[in-house]
């Protein structure tokens, strides 16, 4: 399967870069990217818990930070890894999703991400889709 | 590839004019030298130098040390300081994510011979007894309402529950707990997420590390901070883990507004800011001395861990092993501090992002026992070369007593992971004498010593001009990464 994301090279964190074909997938795969980029899993497990997400923001780029820094913050703060995401609803200012989470126990975590920042955050829209470039603060 | 052309002052200083970008407030000021300058050009830290000159209320310079390199934001190694009565501003990017990261450093009256046979002992003592990793949790439990006291008083929360001595907090920055910190500027998801994360060592570039020392620069100060040649010494870096990141994430997301309110216009919003005197500054600088003060404990208890384990192998007391600490400094953190500006004292909002603390000899904010030294200063380096030791000095003024916090990383991590072999890595440091664990084997091939600038440059440049002095160097002999 091709990824949905690719990492460009930054100092001392990494840089991000996903795609998808409308902002419901963008988002969706922003959000995967952080967890596989983290982590591997070591066995199968069921998912454990479902979390309703909220998130609003003025705007898009504020709502692609928002979006990830929640995943991350709820990720850390309950001990899970969020396998499967759903969005339910989404537009420039507020998104609304389904997060099923797996124990944080039945991963190796290798890099702890820290947080999505807006150094040189980009959103675009072409013809095929939607385009993000973050750095992730490692 | 940074493209600014930079006016040199002299060996050691490096201008970026105030016209290079419309909207800078005062120049860029970096301190390097040529050779450092290469790898400083390589990445675009000094754009982020640039950048932070457009912080309203910054006096003087934008600041960059010998150790640079690319951030978010703020460089890492940048330092900023704004004047709080002409609307100087705080900004949480230029504090970091890791909020009170920073290092100390222990001294052990035990020499190389007496460890030489025990290295892999200690390692492993250590690695069993210190919790390192991402997410790790401590057996240093810590109660909701406890919580709070903890973020009030720091390591001296962590001494009152017997994790270490009075003298311990004599020897750490602000005596471990910085006042003005405010528990109800602090999220409930902040709590949550820093939950049993005291005393651990996290990941990353956080560390646990025996050294030896291998060369005195300044007799007379090694003989007042008791330090001689072949002497084993004990480094401990880490910050305030989860709890500080999600400090730094909830006001950010706040500041981010702030740039409308206070009209305030900067080229990144990753240095979203307000004012020091705004009700968002204010909250600001109240989670973040929870969140460095949180840092302070979870070093002492860190320390006290180190202690436990040394006990243990050599079945004696930490006491009469000698394992004293000489100091305890942030290098992540925002600091208000005074400063005579043209003549007129002025309270200064000192941002330090990669940064150390380096004040001069004779401050009254230093302990005692360090008035005649200066501040002892404690700059890591990487795993397979060296760190120092330095103090600070008069003529650091002029970077508001701020200086260098490591060695700056020159690859990125995947650069490093690419083009290390973990083997090979692994049996060069061998055969230097240096014994490595890590709970993940991802974190030595990110760590390697060549995805960093070598430390001796950078020390170079900051004791030749002149912020700094070099007191003595150590190599590590020993270890721990998360």
């Amino acid at each position: 399967m091709k990824k949905n994301y690719e990492v460009f090279e930054h100092t001392a964190d990494i840089g991000l870069k996903v795609q998808g074909r409308s902002l419901k997938d963008l988002f969706r795969h922003a959000g995967s990217a952080i967890f596989a980029l983290s982590c591997e899993k070591l066995h199968k497990a069921e998912l454990k818990k479902s979390l309703i997400l909220k998130e609003k923001a003025d705007n898009l780029d504020e709502l692609l930070v928002n979006w990830l820094n929640e995943l991350l913050s709820l990720s850390a703060a309950k001990g899970l890894i969020f396998e499967k995401i759903s969005i339910r609803k989404i537009n420039e200012q507020q998104i609304e999703a389904e997060v099923l989470g797996t124990d944080i126990s039945n991963y190796k975590v290798n890099t702890e991400i820290k947080a999505a920042t807006y150094h040189q955050l980009k959103i675009t829209r072409n013809k095929t889709g939607w385009q993000a470039q973050i750095i992730l603060d490692v | 590839m940074s493209e600014i052309h930079l006016e040199k002052i002299d060996d050691y200083r490096w201008r970026i004019p105030k016209s290079y970008k419309p909207g800078m407030r005062v120049p860029g000021l970096i301190y390097a030298d040529e050779k450092l300058l290469k790898d400083i050009h390589q990445d675009k830290a000094p754009e982020q130098v640039a950048n932070v000159a457009f912080l309203p209320g910054i006096v003087d310079y934008s600041l960059a040390m010998p150790d640079i390199h690319w951030g978010y934001g703020f460089p890492i190694g940048g330092v900023a300081a704004t004047d709080i009565e002409e609307g100087g501003v705080v900004s949480p990017g230029g504090v970091g994510f890791d909020i009170n990261c920073g290092i100390r450093l222990i001294r052990t009256d035990l020499r190389y011979e007496d460890i030489k046979d025990k290295i892999s002992d200690l390692v492993y003592a250590l690695f069993n007894g210190v919790p390192a990793g991402v997410g790790s949790k401590g057996d240093i439990r810590v109660s909701p309402k406890e919580e709070k006291e903890l973020l009030v008083k720091g390591a001296k929360w962590a001494v009152a529950q017997g994790y270490g001595t009075q003298e311990d907090l004599e020897c750490t920055e602000e005596n471990g707990a910085i006042s003005g910190a405010d528990p109800e500027a602090v999220s409930g998801r902040a709590y949550e997420r820093g939950k049993a994360q005291s005393g651990t060592l996290g990941s990353g570039n956080h560390f646990l590390e025996v050294q030896v020392i291998d060369q005195l620069f300044d007799a007379e100060l090694c003989d007042t901070f008791g330090l001689d040649l072949g002497q084993v010494t004990i480094m401990i870096h880490s910050g305030s883990r989860g709890f500080g990141y999600q400090v730094c994430e909830d006001y950010v997301k706040n500041m981010v507004h702030c740039l409308q309110k206070y009209n305030i216009n900067v080229p990144d919003r990753q240095l979203a800011c307000a004012p020091v005197d705004s009700p968002e500054g204010k909250a600001y600088l109240s989670a973040m001395r929870c969140a460095a003060n949180y840092a302070w404990a979870n070093r002492q208890c860190l320390m006290h861990l180190t202690r436990l384990a040394f006990e243990k192998v050599f079945a004696s007391s930490w006491q009469k092993l000698g394992m004293f600490l000489i100091y305890d400094v942030a290098h992540n953190i925002a600091k208000i501090e005074k400063y005579n500006i043209k003549g007129k004292e002025k309270n200064l909002c000192v941002h330090r992002k990669g940064a150390t603390r380096a004040f001069p000899p004779h401050h009254p904010a230093l302990p005692e026992r360090y008035k005649k030294t200066g501040q002892p200063v404690i700059i890591p380096g990487d795993m397979g070369r060296n760190s120092y030791l330095l103090t600070g000095t008069e003529k650091a003024v002029e970077t508001f007593y701020s200086t260098c916090h490591g060695a700056g990383r020159v690859k990125s991590r995947t650069a490093s992971t690419k083009s290390t072999n973990l083997n090979v890595l692994l049996k060069d440091l061998q055969s230097k004498g240096i014994i490595v664990k890590a709970s993940g084997r991802g974190t030595i091939v990110e760590e390697a010593p060549s995805a960093y600038k070598d430390v001796n440059d950078v020390v170079n440049v900051v004791h030749n001009a002149g912020i700094s002095r070099r007191v003595c160097r150590m190599r590590p002999v020993g270890v721990i990464k998360g």
